[in-house]
């Protein structure tokens, strides 16, 4: 019989604020919504947008998915079955009809937004930061005040990776040197975000 | 273990069924809800387009476009991002018959590059656009090429690179003569031309004669050998440099061989 | 169109169209994974699965689904996979099932899957679609255990080859010197090298991708410099 979690935060909320900002940030230490990261970070306005658009998707899926979970697949539910093996297929359904719903208000209500962003939007519905946040949320156990909060935390972590490597590739991107284009450039920057968190936040002995 | 299974199976069809409805069920709303008219010939259009958002039709992007040449203010072949095989599936589904452009390609309206002196050691932001703003740009010739990058910078199709002589090189096999290098270059030294056949005078310096010689090679000095010996009449002397009229030059080549500084060059 | 050999369309997923060094797609696994060459391992067994399954069925009921829902039913096709590998790693083997942790339900999210569905599997018939799998899993198991190995012997100084056998009864990734007639493969096979940790840890994990990269655009760029300079291009 899986034990519901309650519906206000009971955790410490500092240290999963701090957690999924940086010493579990979902991109450069989890390695979650790297796609984007790496097609993305090449100029700071589409970064600025995609962000913004993730941490959106990420929080309204904490906040559609927990209830889905406690309250009707798992054995503590109205059901009183243990339906918890059904929890991937309906998370993604409701993230991707979610993403789907998103994309139509944005296309009915700001088109140039829809035009700029194109085809990065039902991309965020694939998107494994953004399963995964939901994945992890029932993982720790957090209780719903908490798993919002989280989810809203690692959109944070999320946005200034993708807002710090975009800045460190704008500026690549100076150099004439074709070893900084493309991918490649993505990646080197990341490594050199990447090492800041590490260090910094002594994630691992180095 | 087929009790498990059948005890299972009836709370995981209502319950996945029961979301998918409801899902289903919220995105139909939604999709009335939120309709947003749109031509579906602009649609198909689109999805054929390279989608480069390149701008050498002159719009601003391959959707723009793709409006435009549904409401016939502009001909498919104006894009020349297109291959032949994207303009046949153009030409299917508008009922007209495209072919392609001739390929044009950009060309750098000045030799200088290593060839031509610095005036300073210039040490700042690695781009032409910085370089020229300093003491009449960074090489002694302020009128020629500066050599940083910006074109390069400009291309989204890696069809242009900084060569050993700091000269713009093309990819020929990239290029799609879209313009945005002629665009980006902050001296005005590119210019997109038919591959083969034109006469260009590749210089773009205004300065006196015994300046040019100084500092350049292969510059212009103004000297009016090549507008005296054209038998059209096409060279036109602007303020200390030869400049070819395209519409009347014959391309018969006299002017390359008069000019004593070979600065003048057939494609 | 020429006729196209099913051994060809596995090659093509290896080299040609290696999802990972090529196509770019999938990469949250690749890094994540890729810290030492038995996760690398059980990590590409358990994509392989998802992958064939998902091509075959896709290729299966291609004629039957409607274009315009069709990306929700591949994942939903997909995600049937991902469920059955993730509940049959978890019982059979748990080791390996908490080293990968969520990346065996992120599966689904992959964007090698859903692409190669799309893109292939929506298109043609079976025997193609199953090679087409096949191709693309062996390119991105050498991928992941490329990774894997260069990461573990930078990072820890050894490479511990693991494969999954069943040893007294237990099913499980053992050192391959376990199995009999490989008992000449030393465990773990040390390298006389002083071990950097950060290799093991995510700037690493970038950085070793980086430098794989740049090696295969060098021989890519390499080989397609040839090509056009047969073709006549000044280069």
């Amino acid at each position: 019989m899986i034990e519901t979690p309650g519906l206000m935060p009971t955790e410490d909320l500092f240290p999963i604020f701090v957690n999924a900002m940086f010493t579990k940030n979902f991109l450069l230490i989890m390695f979650l919504g790297l796609c984007s990261y790496v097609g993305l970070t090449t100029n700071s306005d589409t970064s600025k947008g995609m962000s913004m658009a993730v941490t959106f998707v990420m929080t309204m899926s904490a906040i559609l998915t927990w209830p889905i979970y406690y309250y009707l697949l798992s054995d503590a539910s109205i059901l009183k079955t243990d339906l918890t093996f059904l929890r991937t297929i309906c998370f993604i359904l409701i993230i991707a009809s979610f993403v789907q719903l998103v994309e139509f208000i944005i296309r009915k209500f700001s088109p140039p937004l829809y035009k700029s962003l194109g085809i990065y939007l039902p991309l965020i519905a694939t998107n494994c930061a953004v399963l995964g946040v939901v994945l992890l949320n029932i993982q720790e156990g957090y209780t719903y005040g908490a798993s919002i909060i989280y989810a809203f935390a690692a959109g944070l972590g999320y946005s200034w990776v993708m807002l710090a490597t975009a800045a460190v590739r704008e500026k690549l991107i100076m150099r004439n040197v074709d070893l900084f284009s493309g991918f490649i450039g993505a990646f080197f920057a990341a490594t050199m975000v990447a090492l800041i968190v590490v260090s910094y936040f002594s994630v691992v002995k180095l | 273990m087929t009790e498990d299974l059948m005890s299972l199976l009836p709370p995981a069809i209502a319950v996945l069924g029961a979301l998918g409805l409801a899902m289903a069920g919220m995105l139909v709303w939604a999709s009335k809800a939120f309709h947003v008219e749109s031509d579906p010939l602009v649609d198909a259009l689109m999805e054929l387009m390279p989608g480069a958002n390149c701008g050498a039709c002159g719009y601003p992007g391959c959707a723009d476009f793709a409006e435009h040449v549904v409401a016939g203010d502009i001909t498919p072949d104006a894009c020349t991002s297109c291959d032949a095989e994207t303009f046949e599936m153009i030409g299917e589904l508008l009922g007209m018959d495209i072919s392609a452009a001739e390929p044009m390609y950009p060309i750098t309206l000045c030799q200088g590059g290593t060839n031509c002196k610095d005036r300073y050691d210039y040490i700042g932001a690695d781009t032409c656009r910085a370089a020229i703003l300093l003491s009449g740009t960074k090489k002694a010739c302020s009128y020629g090429c500066i050599g940083l990058g910006d074109c390069v910078r400009a291309c989204m199709f890696d069809a242009i690179e900084i060569a050993d002589n700091g000269l713009p090189k093309i990819k020929k096999y990239n290029c799609k003569g879209c313009g945005a290098c002629v665009t980006a270059c902050p001296q005005q030294v590119l210019t997109i031309a038919k591959e083969h056949g034109p006469v260009y005078v590749v210089c773009a310096s205004h300065d006196k004669p015994k300046y040019v010689k100084e500092v350049c090679e292969f510059g212009c000095i103004g000297c009016g050998i090549c507008k005296k010996n054209c038998p059209e009449g096409a060279i036109a002397l602007v303020q200390k440099v030869a400049v070819i009229d395209q519409e009347k030059c014959t391309q018969c080549g006299t002017c390359i061989d008069v000019c004593p500084r070979n600065a003048i060059v057939k494609l | 169109m020429a006729k196209k050999s099913f051994v060809g369309e596995i090659i093509r997923g290896i080299i040609k169209d290696n999802p990972v060094f090529v196509l770019v797609l999938g990469l949250c696994p690749v890094l994540a994974v890729s810290t030492s060459f038995a996760n690398a391992l059980g990590m590409a067994m358990a994509f392989t699965f998802v992958m064939l399954g998902s091509n075959i069925f896709v290729s299966l009921l291609r004629k039957q689904i409607p274009p315009g829902v069709r990306i929700p039913i591949f994942i939903l096709i997909i995600c049937t996979f991902v469920t059955m590998i993730d509940m049959m790693l978890e019982a059979f083997l748990p080791p390996m099932y908490e080293a990968l942790g969520i990346f065996v339900p992120l599966i689904v999210v992959n964007c090698i899957v859903i692409g190669r569905a799309e893109a292939f599997a929506n298109r043609n018939p079976v025997l193609p679609s199953i090679a087409d799998g096949i191709g693309i899993s062996i390119g991105f198991a050498a991928a992941l255990m490329l990774l894997g190995s260069i990461r573990e012997i930078l990072g820890t100084g050894a490479l511990k080859l693991m494969m999954l056998w069943s040893k007294d009864g237990e099913l499980g990734f053992y050192p391959l010197s376990d199995i009999p007639g490989f008992s000449f493969v030393p465990n773990p096979i040390e390298f006389s090298i002083e071990p950097a940790t950060v290799m093991v840890t995510p700037p690493g994990a970038f950085l070793t991708i980086a430098a794989l990269m740049l090696l295969f655009k060098i021989m890519g760029d390499r080989k397609r410099m040839k090509q056009l300079k047969k073709e006549g291009y000044e280069i």
